[in-house]
């Protein structure tokens, strides 16, 4: 099965980067979105399905732990699985974004098979 | 935190952070005795990016690279031809760079407390970290070129070594 993924970062390197990561990890996509900060995301969310959303957490605009909050809110996007990649390692911030919905956190740096393996333990993809 | 403990994770830093999100190898710590040189002291081929953290303790981080160097990262990290790359492509990656490098740190030396790192910005490569408490440097030979890293406390970076007012 391949799926469908959105990738929520102010940077447009860093959105390449994730995306060409993904590909090196031999995950399986079917479709690959990207949004520039949370409020676009939701704009995207709203004529868009995905099956997981990878998001950054410092953006402008509108950030990662608003976006987190507004996906929360609302019933139907609530249960979209949501990842963040972040440089930021600290149990603090690892918390503040769990209590928020993240289902996932993966630190910067990391290799193509972490997120990997990140993105099919949140889908539920069963092991090889 | 001391000294001998950020020099180690800066320098655990910007290894793991070239190997794993850029795919570069170092070629060991940088002999040039020009690294030693004051930041105001920087070539004019070399491009920088700086940003302030908030936390305990706040400071800053100023990253410089020969533009050879810069360029071929950001080849590397977006997988495409250095002839290709556009400046503000490498700007974005240079960017994105020091913002893992400093959010990698802040992990290693202080993993439970809550930090808020600012957005990277190009300054010039001549900015310093003035006045800090503490100012930490590490430099690194890559294949085309150098980069150098220093990390401060308490102040932020001062785009001229001679403007004292920032």
């Amino acid at each position: 099965m391949a799926y469908r993924v959105l990738i929520v970062d102010d940077s447009p390197a860093m959105r390449t980067f994730v995306r060409r990561v993904i590909d090196l990890s031999g995950f399986e996509l079917s479709q690959c979105f990207e949004a520039s900060n949370g409020g676009e995301a939701l704009e995207l969310l709203r004529n868009e399905w995905v099956d997981a959303i990878l998001t950054d957490i410092n953006m402008p605009e509108m950030d990662g732990q608003e976006f987190l909050r507004r996906l929360s809110q609302d019933e139907l996007l609530r249960s979209i699985p949501a990842i963040v990649i972040s440089t930021d390692a600290t149990a603090h911030r690892i918390a503040s974004m769990a209590s928020l919905g993240a289902r996932g956190y993966v630190t910067k740096p990391f290799l193509p098979e972490t997120l990997r393996a990140e993105l099919e333990r949140t889908l539920g993809v069963p092991c090889d | 935190m001391t000294e001998t403990v950020i020099r180690q994770a800066l320098r655990d830093s910007v290894n793991e952070v070239l190997e794993r999100m850029f795919f570069v190898e170092t070629q060991g710590e940088c002999a040039d005795p020009e690294c030693a040189e004051p930041a105001g002291a920087a070539p004019a081929d070399e491009i920088a990016a700086a940003l302030t953290f908030q936390g305990e303790p706040p400071g800053a981080l100023l990253l410089r690279l020969t533009s050879g160097a810069a360029r071929q990262i950001a080849a590397d990290f977006l997988g495409i031809d250095e002839a290709e790359v556009s400046d503000v492509q490498t700007s974005e990656v240079v960017r994105e760079l020091a913002n893992m490098i400093c959010g990698s740190v802040l992990s290693r030396v202080e993993s439970a407390a809550a930090f808020h790192l600012a957005a990277p910005r190009m300054v010039p490569p001549s900015a310093e970290i003035a006045g800090s408490l503490s100012n930490t440097r590490y430099c690194v030979l890559l294949s085309n070129g150098r980069l150098t890293v220093n990390i401060g406390t308490g102040i932020p970076i001062c785009p001229q070594p001679a403007q004292s007012a920032c």
